[in-house]
């Protein structure tokens, strides 16, 4: 028990460490910082008044209102900003780091190599979905149209934790096939933008494409199906119970698969 | 003339090549952008089927369909994003090679841009135009488009290339006067995407703002090819949007060579 806590501080220093390290990087491009964040939620505002268009012409659509809509859009940036604050690095291993044999510095240290991946990076982008997100939540909330009980506050918590992980499982799985093929950050940008589709009621696809983005990339349990448990009193709790379970199995899968990744991996020269 | 092409037409030639030596990234990224429109797709279909008329913005469903993939297909050959060349030229300091060569930067953009333009065409455009083509026959009983409105329609995207080119170029001289056009580009890339159609027609938009469109030149980029192929502008409309994508290529063609003029003084400045 007390080496594991040393463990654990250890590693949280590390971190610490070397984020410290990163943001004064940051800071020394601030211009480069809000731009991108500005054009981010330029892109995300340019979502919603489609959304704002369209409903001039129905009332709802398959029983959702504007609002509750406006609710899974904003819930679902959760999730994906805590996700691309955290593991963007992740990138880096599907499109350079392997190929240029750069993973070579990880092998070295006595760390664990999934650790060392994300210290080396914070992605302060991910503020831009990050605040939509959050000012698309309050709105509905200050609608009240969001249910509001200490369960539904606690699963909240959960749920978007539980949703980070589905993604950073996704992009784990994906980027770790570049120890084998070097190269996998295609694959990988066609994985992460299904999320595209999640941003909406699944029930309006066809039932292949629901059966994907539901149990095969499982990006409706991080945006749409938790969202709608916040927001419809006759959704069970299982849903939120559901998303954790995958969160850990996809994880658990991920993890594996980068390990037996690293375990192979050979050098390209550096 | 003859002289001209020979020195600008290895531009294209070495575009095309450039893109075909990376296919399956090509491929792959087609495949993201079409996701896009099937998102769209089903939306749509889920629109009208909450909606009590037939016919919304102007557009039965039928037509909707087609709408969104031949956005699609438009979109994808005619923005030919330039201004991320002219940025990685600034930022890599090729653009003064650009400069002392005896020839217009402005046409060899041009150029490089048509091969990048030709080979989406011939990839996967023309085959996803056959594709709806055959859906429109086959599954929604519609009619061939007549070869006219055909003719017409690639009249008006190559218009409409031009018009977002000399458009982008404009928009790329920003990177001479900062460094930061990532930001940019990525606000460039969602108001387009808003203002040109792509995400939904103009004619949804409140009549207000259609009047403000009017006078800019986005809706001549991609909504004006695309409503011609749907044979929704016929006689003195179809003349006056051809003539409207006309004048934006003179305009924006102006435009271009003032914007230049300044920048390459600023240059000439900073150089000495």
């Amino acid at each position: 028990m007390e080496q594991k806590n040393t463990t654990f501080k250890r590693y949280f220093k590390l971190y610490r460490l070397l984020i410290g390290q990163f943001l004064k990087a940051i800071m020394q491009s601030k211009v480069d910082f809000f731009m991108g964040l500005f054009g981010f939620f330029f892109s995300q505002v340019m979502g919603i008044a489609f959304l704002y268009l369209v409903f001039q012409q129905i009332p709802t659509l398959d029983g959702w209102t504007f609002d509750q809509l406006i609710f899974i859009y904003g819930f679902a940036q959760i999730p994906r900003g805590i996700d691309h604050l955290l593991t963007d690095n992740i990138w880096m291993i599907a499109w350079r780091i392997v190929i240029k044999g750069e993973f070579d510095r990880y092998m070295l240290r006595p760390m664990n190599l999934f650790f060392q991946v994300i210290a080396e990076k914070l992605q302060p982008d991910a503020l831009g979905e990050l605040l939509v997100g959050s000012i698309l939540i309050i709105l509905s909330i200050s609608k009240g149209i969001v249910i509001i009980d200490i369960w539904h506050v606690v699963l909240f918590l959960i749920s978007i934790i539980a949703g980070a992980l589905i993604y950073t499982s996704i992009k784990l799985f994906f980027a770790s096939f570049a120890f084998w093929i070097k190269i996998s950050g295609p694959f990988l940008q066609v994985a992460y933008d299904m999320a595209e589709f999640a941003k909406y009621p699944t029930e309006i696809y066809t039932k292949i494409i629901r059966f994907l983005i539901t149990w095969v990339i499982p990006f409706a349990f991080v945006a749409y199906l938790p969202a709608s448990y916040f927001l419809k009193a006759d959704v069970s709790a299982t849903v939120i119970g559901i998303e954790c379970i995958i969160a850990i199995l996809f994880w658990c899968i991920s993890y594996a698969f980068f390990n037996k990744g690293t375990s192979i991996y050979e050098s390209s020269g550096n | 003339m003859r002289r001209k092409l020979k020195i600008y037409l290895p531009f294209t030639s070495n575009e095309l090549k450039r893109q075909l030596s990376y296919k399956g990234a090509f491929y792959l990224f087609m495949l993201i952008s079409l996701f896009g429109s099937f998102i769209s797709y089903y939306l749509w279909m889920a629109i009208y089927g909450n909606s009590e008329s037939g016919v919304l913005g102007g557009f039965s469903k039928n037509e909707m369909i087609i709408y969104v993939f031949m956005v699609y297909v438009t979109s994808s050959i005619v923005t030919v994003s330039i201004a991320d060349w002219i940025s990685d030229d600034v930022v890599m300091g090729t653009v003064s090679m650009n400069l002392i060569k005896p020839m217009d930067y402005r046409i060899s953009l041009i150029f490089r841009a048509l091969g990048s333009m030709l080979y989406r065409f011939l990839a996967p455009g023309v085959f996803i135009w056959i594709g709806i083509e055959v859906y429109k026959v086959k599954v929604l009983g519609m009619d061939f488009p007549n070869i006219l409105s055909i003719l017409l329609f690639i009249l008006s995207c190559i218009m409409s290339f031009l018009i977002y080119v000399l458009f982008d170029f404009c928009f790329g001289m920003i990177s001479f006067f900062t460094t930061h056009i990532f930001g940019m580009l990525l606000v460039k890339e969602a108001l387009l995407s808003f203002l040109t159609g792509q995400l939904i027609p103009i004619s949804f938009f409140p009549e207000s703002l259609q009047h403000v469109f009017d006078y800019l030149p986005f809706s001549s980029m991609v909504y004006t090819p695309v409503m011609i192929y749907l044979g929704k502008y016929t006689g003195e409309t179809l003349c006056y949007m051809l003539l409207r994508q006309c004048i934006w290529v003179i305009i924006l063609y102006l435009l271009g060579s003032l914007i230049w003029r300044k920048v390459t003084k600023r240059l000439i400045v900073l150089g000495g």
